[in-house]
């Protein structure tokens, strides 16, 4: 089973940080790092409580691994970002690094030239804190197969 | 790819579930979505034609139990079945940490069932990866059809391997063997996922690894023993 290396608190804290500057400058509304795979590694700011941003995070991994063979089959190793625009909201995904994806969300509030512009800049900063993440492992918490077996019911259902 | 997240105390997991064309994964997964608490559960999300063929996937967030303080979390997804979208069904098996393998169990459906497994076997090792390492079960599904292919034929066919799996018949538009089938792959997965962290912390601390298992067999049969 391939493991991303551990997410600790303070790598998260500076995942957070990095993502609420970007928010602050860029003036989009929500902005999370996805992996590629589909799961929400982090997320800031404000979409609305009824949004599951762990199917969004599906959704959008699926997107953006479609379009990237998409690219293959006309030469290219990949597209760098994806942008969808809507009546109010637009979506606009980049890749951080092989494993990672920045989503961000934003309204008429901002332009789409503003979000590509501190994305990138926000994507060498996170790229730099997951960089440091798989150089410093840290331990993943400890399970032993008691701790399996005594979970009577793993479903609620 | 398992997701640890101490800010969170979450561990993700995702499951693909993985089958010829029509053999019941999105019935698996929409059994599920009805049975589990609304607590637990996300909405159910299927990327599908207007017929009801999966075009992409379907995807099932759910939470799990706690373990040690840690919510455990399995995402679970199905691929297309249709021969055509093998580059879609690469897309979703991308960070697969568990699979079940939906066979249908009509006769007819047999050469399907064993293309679907084989293709399952080229994606996983595109992926720089084997089916021998990476947690998966057989469901055996549609047991309910008229004269169904006997249990014993379809473990002689797909279930023959060098590793043998955990195997569970199932009718998924009832329910039989599903909540079964999802035990015992995320178990399967728990208990490789501890074993795996159990040796690292061993290596890192300088003592000695505890004898690997000698497949995936001797966890599955530890966890599914109680």
């Amino acid at each position: 089973m391939q493991t991303m290396p551990i997410l600790t608190i303070p790598a998260i804290n500076q995942l957070m940080e990095a993502l609420e500057d970007f928010l602050d400058k860029s003036e989009a509304s929500f902005a999370m790092i996805i992996d590629r795979g589909g799961a929400v590694l982090c997320e800031y700011g404000n979409i609305g409580t009824s949004t599951d941003t762990s199917i969004l995070a599906a959704l959008a991994a699926g997107s953006f691994a479609a379009t990237k063979e998409l690219a293959l089959r006309i030469g290219e190793s990949e597209f760098n970002s994806l942008h969808q625009e809507g009546e109010n909201s637009q979506i606009f995904m980049c890749s951080v690094d092989n494993d990672a994806v920045l989503v961000t969300i934003f309204g008429p509030q901002t332009t789409l030239g503003l979000v590509r512009f501190y994305s990138a800049r926000t994507v060498k900063r996170i790229c730099g804190v997951l960089e440091q993440i798989h150089t410093n492992p840290s331990m993943a918490p400890i399970f032993s197969p008691q701790d399996i077996r005594s979970a009577t019911r793993l479903f609620d259902h | 790819m398992a997701i640890i997240n101490y800010a969170n105390k979450e561990v993700q997991f995702k499951v693909v579930y993985y089958g010829p064309a029509l053999c019941g994964k999105t019935t698996n997964l929409a059994y599920i979505h009805g049975q589990v608490n609304d607590s637990n559960k996300g909405e159910l999300v299927s990327l599908a034609t207007a017929a009801d063929r999966t075009l992409f996937f379907d995807f099932l967030p759910l939470n799990a139990v706690v373990i040690k303080g840690f919510r455990t979390k399995f995402q679970l997804y199905t691929v297309p079945g249709q021969v055509i979208y093998n580059a879609t069904r690469q897309l979703v098996l991308r960070s697969v940490d568990g699979v079940v393998f939906v066979a249908d169990s009509q006769w007819e459906k047999m050469e399907e069932n064993i293309e679907s497994f084989k293709n399952l076997q080229d994606n996983i090792a595109r992926q720089g990866q084997s089916l021998d390492t990476i947690p998966y079960v057989l469901q055996y599904n549609k047991r309910d059809m008229p004269s169904p292919a006997p249990v014993h034929y379809l473990e002689y066919i797909l279930n023959n391997r060098k590793t043998r799996v955990p195997s569970f018949a199932a009718v998924a538009t009832s329910g039989q063997g599903i909540f079964t089938t999802l035990n015992a792959v995320s178990r399967l997965l728990l208990q490789k996922f501890a074993w795996e962290n159990q040796q690292a912390a061993a290596k890192q601390s300088g003592t000695g690894l505890s004898p690997a298992p000698t497949s995936l067999s001797g966890i599955a049969a530890a966890s599914l023993r109680r």
